[in-house]
């Protein structure tokens, strides 16, 4: 037992093929979010997360048993005469109709829950590479600068995906479950090919948006104060002088530039989008892959400047 | 004693071989003319600030080109961007200990040196499995559970040797290992780098400011100043051998055996006020004559040993140079 127990503490040489530094950017992704998942915050936010799934999953269900209860009958409530559009007036705005505009506003109101879960993740997930020095750790090891970024923007890729993209493609199946399925899921297929493209666009926009931010201010109230200049302050500015001097100014508001680009992988009509007098939808790719760029070169001569060898 | 050898790389007779590798930053010379020629084995790095031994650390472990001259790690060329896939190999076959803290807060020791596996690009099953091995080897396997930020700061600095050993490297670059640790921290280290070349063939690049931790460990030192290599070989090898001087122990009458040393033009360049002196004899001294003096002076020699050079002594008579 003893000899055994000495061997098992004996220093043995390794061999084995090695991976792909594409790998090293898998493991650092898994690692990351390892990290996130130990966070007690995070799970109140992923709570408030399902909290709004689970609003439109039952509102969307609601509004198609109301109409289906009431499309005949008229119902008197403590004497007033209630209809389908009584009832479901209060849904309109949500659109919860299993089509285009179900889907962007379902994510655009999730967006609420996922930029503040972002901004906490920004500061655990790279600041702290920099804050405590772990990026020599990191880029001491046989990958490339751009290896340790996609690792990061992997990490953050899975948590948009989780909390938007997932269940947006939930409600879609149960959109297709509450109608005639097979005629949904056959006319509807491009939506989920919409859904999946305004997770990518966010996947990538809002996972460079995050690591850069980090990589520049490093902790969370830092990273929280620009996240509400972008996300709160600009939206009202952009609303503000969108009314009254010119429509393109809600392109100062980076969340309605997503939700334009979602919209138009969804396939809505322009004319469609609420509020009215939105901007192009190519100005608001213009303005996301812009803001991407930005963040792309940024992360370039940041990650570039840290000195490994002290 | 194993040999070295590694999945990464045949053996070679060479660990690093530089044929004037010169770098510069803009007008500043970093390094100049650096030819090197060191066999497998533990070398120390020595040098002033700005010596050049970080931006050499970094040309030998690919993450910066030399702007002239070739070189060698293993059989690897030097050169080309941080980036370029040869120098990610370069690296893999290197475990690299930095300075810096560089620890992941939020991890355990063993997911901390397992991550590192997997960013050398070990499958994940087997460097967690190595991770384990390592730490144990490392004396933490009682900490391995622990989160890395709560360690000590020994099991830190054991724990960043632990990253560097996981992909079990044919080379590994120790960054001042002994930074920030106590006497009995620093000597727990310092033996365990010995170990890691005398038990398991490891050829280590040991950079350091502290003379005694490069005695302790290294068989051949490379000093650098002002970005050249004023002096590389053994540590015997470049140590002035001063057959003329001696370190000798008296005890009795010392004022007496003393003055008639003088008279026979032995020189006393030292006396620590304890009976130990540095002496320097004339041509022609052979060491009985002490013995003889002192029975005349009623002194007795306790000891008489050759005074060699100190490495302290030979860094500063080379930087100075």
């Amino acid at each position: 037992m003893a000899a055994q127990t000495d061997n098992l503490l004996r220093y043995r040489p390794w061999r084995g093929e090695p991976h792909g530094p594409l790998w090293a950017s898998a493991a650092m992704a898994r690692v990351s979010v390892r990290l996130l998942v130990r966070r007690r915050l995070l799970w109140g936010l992923f709570g408030l997360g399902l909290l709004v799934f689970f609003f439109f999953f039952y509102a969307q269900y609601l509004v198609v048993w109301i109409t289906n209860q009431l499309s005949t009958e008229t119902v008197r409530f403590a004497g007033i005469p209630v209809t389908v559009g009584n009832l479901t007036k209060f849904f309109d705005r949500l659109a919860l109709n299993g089509t285009a505009h179900t889907f962007g506003n379902f994510i655009w109101y999730q967006g609420y829950v996922l930029i503040i879960l972002l901004a906490l993740a920004g500061s655990v997930l790279v600041g702290n590479d920099f804050f405590h020095g772990s990026l020599p750790f990191y880029l001491s090891k046989p990958i490339g600068r751009w290896h340790y970024v996609l690792g990061k923007c992997l990490a953050i890729g899975i948590f948009v995906n989780v909390l938007v993209t997932l269940p947006a493609v939930g409600l879609w199946v149960e959109a297709g479950l509450l109608y005639d399925w097979k005629t949904y899921y056959l006319d509807n297929l491009d939506l989920v090919l919409g859904i999946l493209g305004y997770g990518l666009v966010l996947t990538v926009s809002m996972s460079l948006l995050v690591v850069a931010t980090a990589v520049w201010v490093r902790r969370a109230v830092p990273i929280v104060m620009i996240w509400m200049g972008l996300f709160v302050f600009l939206r009202m500015l952009g609303d503000q002088l969108a009314r009254e001097v010119d429509p393109r100014w809600r392109l100062v508001d980076l969340w309605n530039d997503l939700y334009l680009c979602g919209l138009w992988c969804l396939g809505a009509e322009h004319g469609s989008i609420r509020p009215p007098g939105q901007p192009e939808f190519w100005e608001a790719w213009a303005v996301v892959a812009a803001v991407c760029g930005a963040c792309l070169l940024y992360l370039r001569r940041r990650v570039q400047a840290v000195e490994i060898v002290g | 004693m194993t040999p070295l050898t590694t999945h990464h790389s045949p053996l070679t007779n060479t660990l690093i071989s530089l044929s004037k590798i010169t770098r510069t930053f803009g007008a500043f010379t970093a390094l100049q003319d650096v030819t090197l020629d060191l066999p497998p084995g533990r070398v120390g790095l020595l040098g002033p600030n700005g010596a050049g031994k970080s931006t050499l650390l970094k040309i030998l472990m690919g993450l910066i080109p030399p702007s002239s001259g070739t070189g060698r790690v293993l059989d690897q060329e030097l050169g080309g961007d941080r980036d370029a896939s040869a120098n990610w190999q370069l690296r893999r076959l290197i475990g690299f200990m930095p300075e810096a803290d560089a620890l992941v807060p939020g991890l355990t020791g063993v997911e901390y040196v397992s991550l590192a596996g997997e960013l050398y690009g070990m499958p994940r099953r087997e460097a967690q499995r190595r991770a384990h091995e390592v730490l144990s080897y490392l004396e933490l396997e009682e900490a391995r559970y622990r989160l890395v930020e709560e360690y000590s700061a020994g099991m830190k600095q054991r724990a960043k040797l632990a990253q560097a050993l996981v992909h079990d490297p044919p080379v590994l670059f120790l960054d001042e290992p002994t930074s920030g640790l106590d006497p009995a921290g620093r000597d727990a280290m310092l033996r365990l780098v010995e170990r890691l070349g005398t038990d398991h063939g490891k050829s280590v690049i040991l950079s350091t400011h502290l003379l005694a931790d490069v005695e302790a460990v290294c068989e051949r030192v490379v000093i650098m100043a002002g970005g050249r290599v004023r002096g590389q070989g053994t540590v015997a090898e470049l140590r002035d051998p001063r057959q003329h001087r001696f370190r000798i122990r008296v005890q009795g009458d010392g004022v007496s055996f003393r003055s008639e040393l003088a008279k026979c033009e032995v020189k006393v360049l030292a006396d620590n006020g304890h009976g130990e002196w540095r002496v320097a004899v004339p041509p022609g001294w052979v060491n009985l004559d002490f013995f003889r003096l002192a029975e005349t002076q009623n002194a007795v020699i306790r000891s008489l040993v050759p005074d060699d050079e100190t490495l302290e002594e030979l860094f500063l008579r080379t930087v100075g140079a």
